[in-house]
């Protein structure tokens, strides 16, 4: 495989009134891989994913995707881009107001012209992708926390998507089910060759997945690399964040 | 504890605050009883939890106590007074002319989003007219049914009171200069030009006013919106656009009904009480009733309809924090709708009287 850069970020700076969130961060993002950011809480994590997303404007920088600057964009021309990757939010983000398979469907119905009965076989193959056949009728309150995620991924996931975000997807979730998720995750990236950026603070998850990860502290980058590479640098954030330099009880 | 004299407590080797309100209690007391300083002795006292620390720190500032700590209490009294020793004033508290300021720019602040909403809402409303891309199938048929058809029994029933209670204390004014039949004047320009746009466009702001803020500001603490933006659908087309549509439909023709059955209720009255026969009512309500009176009418109730979704869709946009937000929403959407609503009656009803 070629590597090809899926995401690109120069200098991104972002302020909230004074308080510097992101500071210069720079980094290139393969096709394929699967991209992990993460960080100490306040970090700045979320705010970099909802940027890439352009659900935020940076105060300077610049930010490609799918090798288009979305920041000089129309706002129709980056809708086009929009509905080549699916995001997955930390709560779901479902629309309460529909039924599952009316939140799975939404973009299909909103941006293909395939007849209702297609639309709803790829609304069902996708919901068994993530395990949830029976919840095709259900409403998003009648949802546990994890099958919330699965639906909020299949409905990510409905247009087959190159990039996928994923924000916090085991967060909340029990050991079993965070683990399913990351096999799906890693199922997804096999089958589909999407790219999957993912933010998240479980070190299980981390070590299952990631390819290649980037270390915030207080909005500036530290590490980006892998995770043999974080491992030899030696920093004392990262060590203690991996518990790689963990003293036991005993000594 | 023990009491060795009057003045005098020693304290064991535990001290945990579960002991404390007798404690206290019992040095009212002795302050009370006695002038004389009061001796508490924690010489021996080694185990005690985060509150004692305090409530010995306090001890130590009351000059009606002599306080004999051991050296473990003391230390944990460094260490306590160390962590305190910060400024717990919020340094962006603001007063005076500096917060008049404040308040005045977050208004223009507001007043510059509201006005580019209006200019984003009107232009993707007037898109949604002849394209149904970009919202739900059926949501502007759902929205009618929802904001116009179930208000109908409501605004039916109020403005029929309201056309019959006006007309009753009128009715009695007019009797007594014997000019019954100017009733169907008052009544029926009253209702169309003044009392049916406002009731109905009140009972609108009320019910779905506060509806669509706390719609739209639920959806944006859940990210609902953020997710529908990063599918590719703008919210303001997928969610205010058939809103907007629907209002602009539904409030005139809830007007009509509030001004037909507020007439109505005049007429009750007419016949009823003042003993003007159906015929002549009916007849001298035709003639009044002009069409340039229903103009009026119907101008009115579509501004209205515009103002009470776009200052419900502001609010809700610009919700802040949790589930108080929502309310916060919701509540300042109806408050803010029904001053819009009625400053602009004012407004139109100068304008069309003095006719500039």
């Amino acid at each position: 495989m070629t590597t090809e850069n899926i995401i690109e970020i120069k200098n991104l700076v972002t302020k909230f009134d004074d308080r510097v969130i992101l500071d210069d961060i720079s980094l290139e993002i393969e096709r394929g891989e699967i991209f992990v950011i993460l960080g100490s809480s306040g970090g700045g994590k979320t705010t970099l994913l909802k940027h890439i997303i352009g659900l935020l404007k940076p105060f300077s920088g610049e930010i490609s995707v799918l090798g288009q600057d979305i920041l000089k964009m129309e706002l129709e021309d980056f809708e086009g881009i929009l509905k080549k990757i699916g995001v997955l939010f930390q709560g779901g983000a479902l629309l309460n107001s529909m039924a599952v398979w009316e939140n799975v469907a939404m973009s299909l119905e909103h941006h293909t012209k395939l007849p209702a009965a297609t639309i709803r076989n790829i609304v069902k193959q996708k919901l068994s992708l993530v395990n949830l056949k029976h919840a095709y009728w259900l409403f998003p309150s009648e949802l546990s926390g994890g099958m919330k995620k699965r639906v909020a991924l299949a409905r990510a996931i409905a247009m087959d998507p190159e990039i996928l975000f994923f924000d916090e997807p085991s967060a909340g979730l029990d050991p079993i089910t965070a683990a399913d998720l990351d096999d799906l995750i890693l199922e997804l990236q096999k089958k589909l060759g999407i790219t999957l950026v993912v933010v998240t603070h479980e070190l299980e998850s981390i070590k299952r997945i990631a390819d290649r990860i980037l270390y915030l502290q207080k909005g500036k980058n530290i590490f980006c690399g892998t995770l043999d590479e974080a491992k030899a640098l030696g920093n004392e954030e990262i060590d203690r964040f991996f518990g790689w330099n963990k003293k036991t009880k005993n000594n | 504890m023990k009491s060795q004299n009057e003045n005098t407590i020693v304290f064991e080797e535990d001290f945990y605050n579960s002991s404390i309100t007798e404690l206290l209690e019992k040095l009212e007391k002795l302050k009370a009883s006695s002038k004389s300083k009061i001796l508490l002795d924690f010489s021996r006292t080694i185990n005690f939890d985060t509150l004692s620390v305090a409530i010995f720190l306090h001890f130590e500032k009351d000059n009606g106590i002599t306080l004999i700590l051991s050296d473990t209490i003391k230390k944990e009294i460094a260490e306590f007074k160390k962590n305190i020793a910060f400024d717990e004033k919020r340094n962006d508290e603001i007063s005076g002319i500096d917060s008049l300021v404040i308040k005045v720019e977050d208004f223009v602040s507001q007043m510059k989003s509201f006005i580019i909403l209006t200019a984003d809402v009107f232009h993707y409303s007037f898109r949604a007219l002849f394209n149904r891309e970009g919202r739900k199938e059926g949501s502007v048929y759902q929205q009618m049914l929802l904001m116009g058809n179930n208000a109908v029994p409501i605004i039916f029933l109020l403005s029929f009171l309201i056309g019959l209670i006006l007309s009753l204390q009128s009715a009695a004014q007019l009797r007594q200069f014997g000019a019954n039949i100017y009733l169907v004047d008052l009544i029926v320009i009253g209702m169309i030009l003044e009392m049916g746009p406002i009731i109905a466009a009140v009972i609108v702001a009320g019910r779905s006013g506060s509806a669509i803020a706390a719609e739209i500001s639920t959806m944006k603490i859940t990210e609902e919106l953020d997710a529908l933006q990063v599918m590719a659908l703008n919210p303001l087309k997928y969610v205010v656009a058939p809103k907007m549509l629907a209002m602009t439909v539904c409030l005139p023709m809830l007007t009509i009904i509030a001004n037909m059955v507020g007439i109505f209720g005049g007429f009750i009255v007419g016949v009823l009480y003042l003993g003007l026969s159906p015929d002549i009512f009916i007849n001298r309500a035709v003639s009044v009733m002009t069409l340039y009176y229903w103009y009026q009418s119907m101008l009115k109730s579509v501004l209205f309809s515009w103002l009470i979704v776009l200052i419900g869709a502001h609010f809700g946009f610009n919700v802040k924090g949790g589930a108080e937000g929502v309310g916060k929403a919701a509540t300042s959407s109806v408050v803010a709708a029904i001053f819009a609503v009625i400053i602009t009656d004012a407004f139109l009803s100068l304008i069309f009287y003095f006719e500039f």
